[in-house]
């Protein structure tokens, strides 16, 4: 495979070449949650690209709970001490 | 002489590549402790200005709040992209002019007429089916990402990839962010020793809280 990658990047701009969709799509896989660590396991991409669109939906799902939460927080708390101690906190980290 | 002349260039390019592999879009500028502390006070800033914008019109705690939230935090990381990716561009712009049907064009390179995925389709007979299901399925991931309904494949791939790598530090540092609150929200009883500090210089000046919803 890198013999040939290196000639499809010779190739012009337009022509998308299998290569370059492999390569990319595996690079994908590789920052799904249960990647399989062998990299000679070919998963589909057809398989990549519906587990990616399910985990971007599970992402943004997370971030609607968290700004849920978020909210119901930010009504409940004074801003003051708040922010004071998420100001120590961040400088902590 | 000269093999040291040529190790010396080469550890000059290394270092110019490693300086511009830090200003370069790299893979790992999402993971960096130095990105999550910048999303983590933009992200504070916004919910500030949220708090403060609606903390006198609503006695409790309405639906449409819990959505300036989750926008607050998607303008904050769009923010900390710098510009560099479609998708950060595409929530700045759709943010700004809030719009039901979002036809905000955002500039793409101009291609010919025929777009990248018919490209592949034609000119690959034999795996004509395996390319119209990558097609349904790169339409797919079109949608969820913003700002990339048209793009090229691999262009969308590489959107993707960086648009996870936001979200997952956009969700580490919401849920960090929400422990901190609900461990002042919850009172310093069982608070560790920074918050304690925190809570004991200002309850004494400010002895009224909001009741809770």
């Amino acid at each position: 495979m890198s013999s040939r990658r290196s000639h499809s990047r010779h190739s012009s701009a337009s022509r998308i070449t299998e290569e370059e969709i492999n390569e990319l799509v595996s690079k994908l896989q590789m920052m799904l949650p249960d990647a399989p660590i062998s990299r000679n396991s070919r998963v589909s991409a057809r398989k990549v690209l519906q587990e990616t669109c399910s985990y971007i939906r599970s992402l943004h799902q997370e971030v609607d709970d968290l700004s849920e939460k978020l909210s119901e927080l930010l009504a409940s708390t004074d801003t003051d001490s708040a922010e004071a101690a998420i100001l120590r906190s961040l400088l902590m980290q | 002489m000269e093999a040291e002349s040529s190790t010396s260039n080469q550890q000059r390019k290394r270092k110019r590549s490693a300086s511009e592999s830090s200003e370069k879009p790299a893979q790992s500028t999402w993971r960096t402790d130095k990105e999550h502390r910048l999303y983590s006070s933009k992200l504070l800033e916004a919910l500030r200005r949220v708090r403060s914008g609606s903390g006198s019109s609503s006695p409790r705690t309405d639906p449409p709040r819990s959505r300036a939230v989750r926008e607050a935090a998607d303008r904050a990381l769009a923010i900390s992209a710098r510009g560099r990716t479609r998708w950060s561009r595409a929530i700045l712009s759709s943010r700004s002019i809030k719009l039901k049907s979002n036809r905000i064009r955002v500039p793409c390179p101009a291609r010919p007429k025929r777009t990248e995925l018919e490209r592949i389709q034609s000119a690959a007979d034999q795996e004509k089916k395996k390319s119209v299901v990558l097609q349904s399925k790169a339409k797919v991931l079109g949608r969820l990402v913003p700002g990339c309904k048209k793009l090229s494949f691999p262009t969308l791939l590489e959107e993707a990839s960086d648009y996870i790598k936001a979200l997952e530090m956009q969700v580490k540092a919401m849920s960090a962010l929400t422990e901190i609150l609900s461990m002042i929200g919850g009172g310093t009883e069982g608070a560790p020793g920074m918050v304690q500090d925190a809570g004991a210089g200002t309850s004494t000046g400010t002895d009224s809280m909001p009741p809770p919803a």
